[in-house]
């Protein structure tokens, strides 16, 4: 009896220890690396590397609003079930690559084919479908970065101030699926307390927000309270993901950087 | 509940054990490092804690930098070097340390002359590796203490004999100091030992707040994380540092030090 | 009687492949023009409703009620699409129609 407890109490342990979510410290990401995402709802099925996006360089051209609300992607790795059929569609993915849209004077490749790929068709997959593979870039992250302001953490890059600086102009429509509409009144920024004593005030900036998002990016999605302090939630909820974890710590600045949304000095 | 007792007496008496047959005090935080170095010909890499940590926060690499905590979970590369990450954040022939700069890492020419300096940290089995900085001159003058490396580097950085490097130029990025929370301690459920004092101050110090939050302690209401001496041997919680680089879990009285009543 | 249906049959299917280069066309067209009318109809009225979003903070509690009743309207000519477009528009109908739902009961709970 005391020995099938010893055992089961190691074995105890050891799971603990394999499936730790606190208590170990994970690698943070490299900055081309944050934001990764990978796909494989259908690929391995479908004889091809799962797909890996690298949000960075869709990001740093496009607001968040326009793939996540417009095209309608989810925003979980998997979300959507993307399929070929869908992408030759126009739908998902091929509502921009479709051969046909133009994209700094080039057209954007075409994503997936209809029949059996082979040779030069099989390099057009792999553009995409790239996981434990290296194809050409046509985009490089130092070069596409250099000269961004610098931020801590994530990519290392201060996106928000990129785009108030005019050194990234987002597109927010794509003719013939965007809806034409007029400008957004900003909402004011507000104040959040933290419980924590000695953690600094959260300003929330709407503003800031609504650049990149929209309103139902967040709106009722992820923040249902309408009043501010209907929704009580805490900081181990945004770390599991949910309200401000969902876009921060996965692709928006990661959490690790405390003090971009606790700057309010304490009074 | 006897079998937790016995696989904790176990535990300690393996670490005290362990302690007889202690590696050198240099030796103590040293990680091996062979995600890559064998495969591509060279000696696994051998990194000792002591000078780094002797000169840098631990904050600046774990966090600034981006190392993982654990041995080959960073996977780094040559690559990754000669592109300013990792290692290469400093060793790349120009940042300075003192008035000299710090030599670069990896090499892709196979000479001689370069295996020299690949041999400075690829040095797994490799007999006479001229070390620029030996432990004994380093630590001569530092305040000694409990096992592991034998110092106590909190005592060395409170009275200015080590001035930690919390900044690389181009890598860091400075933010408002946030004030730690008050000393608190930490119930300990044995009769036998003494609650922990916890010193948020002095961890702080060399790992400001982003090496322990959130992943190591999840935030929420003191108590709402529960840990056991078991998990922390485990390497999990305190034990990600303790017993690896910072002083070991056998000096149990650094930490378990409330007065008994 | 069955062996006089045989030749007709075999008459009207050749007149059928005669025809065919001249008619089907036609046919095909005809097929798209009634096909066209009701994805115009729906789109249309989408792309109204959903240009609104950002404004619905600034719209009164009836007018509110009124493009939910809209979308709710619209919901049932989307589900009645197929394959992806019905998924994708009934995933943007959502998230429209969120928004509008959201200002309503910030108005309604003031």
């Amino acid at each position: 009896m005391k020995k099938l407890l010893f055992v089961v109490l190691a074995l105890l342990v050891c799971t603990g220890v394999a499936f730790a979510q606190a208590g170990v410290k994970k690698k943070r990401p490299l900055p081309y690396e944050y934001g990764r995402v990978v796909i494989n709802n259908y690929s391995e099925g479908a004889g091809l590397a799962p797909v890996v996006f690298d949000h960075w360089l869709h990001r740093g051209l496009y607001t968040c609003r326009l793939c996540h609300v417009d095209i309608g992607f989810a925003m979980k790795a998997g979300g959507t079930s993307i399929k070929a059929a869908d992408n030759i569609a126009g739908y998902y993915c091929g509502a921009c690559h479709n051969g046909k849209m133009v994209f700094a004077g080039k057209p954007v490749f075409a994503s997936c084919a209809p029949k059996k790929f082979t040779g030069d068709e099989a390099t057009r997959c792999e553009r995409c479908h790239s996981l434990g593979l290296n194809p050409p870039r046509d985009y490089d992250f130092a070069r596409f970065t250099d000269g961004f302001p610098r931020g801590r953490f994530g990519n290392n890059v201060d996106w928000e101030k990129a785009e108030e600086d005019g050194l990234i102009k987002l597109t927010d429509y794509i003719e013939g699926i965007s809806i034409k509409r007029p400008t957004l009144t900003i909402q004011n920024d507000f104040n959040l307390s933290p419980k924590v004593e000695g953690m600094p005030d959260i300003i929330f900036s709407h503003k800031k927000h609504t650049i990149w998002n929209g309103c139902e990016v967040c709106h009722p999605e992820i923040f249902i309270g309408i009043k501010k302090g209907n929704t009580k939630y805490t900081m181990q909820d945004i770390f599991d993901g949910r309200y401000c974890g969902v876009c921060h710590g996965v692709v928006a600045f990661p959490l690790l950087d405390c003090q971009r949304c606790h700057s309010r000095p304490v009074q | 509940m006897k079998s937790f007792m016995l696989m904790l007496s176990a535990a300690i008496f393996a670490s005290c054990v362990g302690a007889a047959y202690a590696d050198p005090a240099s030796d103590y935080g040293r990680v091996v490092i062979n995600n890559f170095s064998e495969r591509a010909g060279m000696p696994a890499v051998v990194f000792d804690h002591w000078l780094h940590r002797g000169l840098y926060t631990c904050r600046l690499c774990h966090v600034d930098v981006g190392f993982a905590m654990e041995q080959g979970a960073t996977n780094i590369n040559k690559a990754g070097n000669f592109n300013g990450y990792y290692c290469g954040a400093c060793h790349n022939g120009r940042t300075r340390f003192g008035d000299k700069a710090i030599f670069p890492a990896c090499s892709d020419v196979s000479a001689l002359g370069e295996k020299k300096r690949c041999y400075r940290c690829h040095s797994r089995g490799v007999d006479d590796v001229q070390m620029e900085y030996d432990f004994a001159a380093f630590t001569k003058a530092l305040p000694k203490k409990g096992s592991g490396n034998g110092i106590d580097w909190e005592q060395a950085e409170a009275t200015g004999l080590v001035k930690p490097i919390d900044y690389i130029e181009g890598v860091s990025i400075k933010r408002p100091a946030i004030k730690p929370q008050e000393d608190f301690a930490i119930h300990s459920k044995s009769t036998w030992m003494t609650d922990v004092i916890f010193s948020h101050k002095k961890h702080a110090v060399w790992n400001g707040c982003e090496v322990c939050h959130p992943e190591i302690f999840p935030m929420g209401d003191k108590g709402s994380v529960q840990f056991n001496m078991l998990q922390i041997y485990d390497g999990e919680y305190c034990g990600v540092c303790h017993d690896k680089v910072a002083f070991p879990l056998r000096d149990c009285e650094r930490c378990h030090s409330k007065p008994v009543q | 009687m069955r062996t006089k249906l045989k030749p007709l049959i075999f008459v009207a299917v050749a007149l059928i492949a005669f025809s065919a280069p001249t008619f089907l066309p036609v046919a095909a067209c005809a097929a798209q023009a009634v096909e066209a009318a009701p994805q115009s109809d729906w789109q249309a009225e989408f792309d109204d409703i959903c240009s609104k979003t950002q404004d619905a903070m600034a719209m009164g509690v009836d007018e509110l009620k009124a493009v939910l009743d809209r979308c709710d309207k619209l919901k049932v000519k989307i589900e009645a699409l197929e394959g992806t477009q019905r998924k994708v528009y009934l995933r943007r109908l959502e998230m429209c129609r969120g928004v509008f739902a959201f200002a309503l009961e910030s108005k309604e709970k003031k």
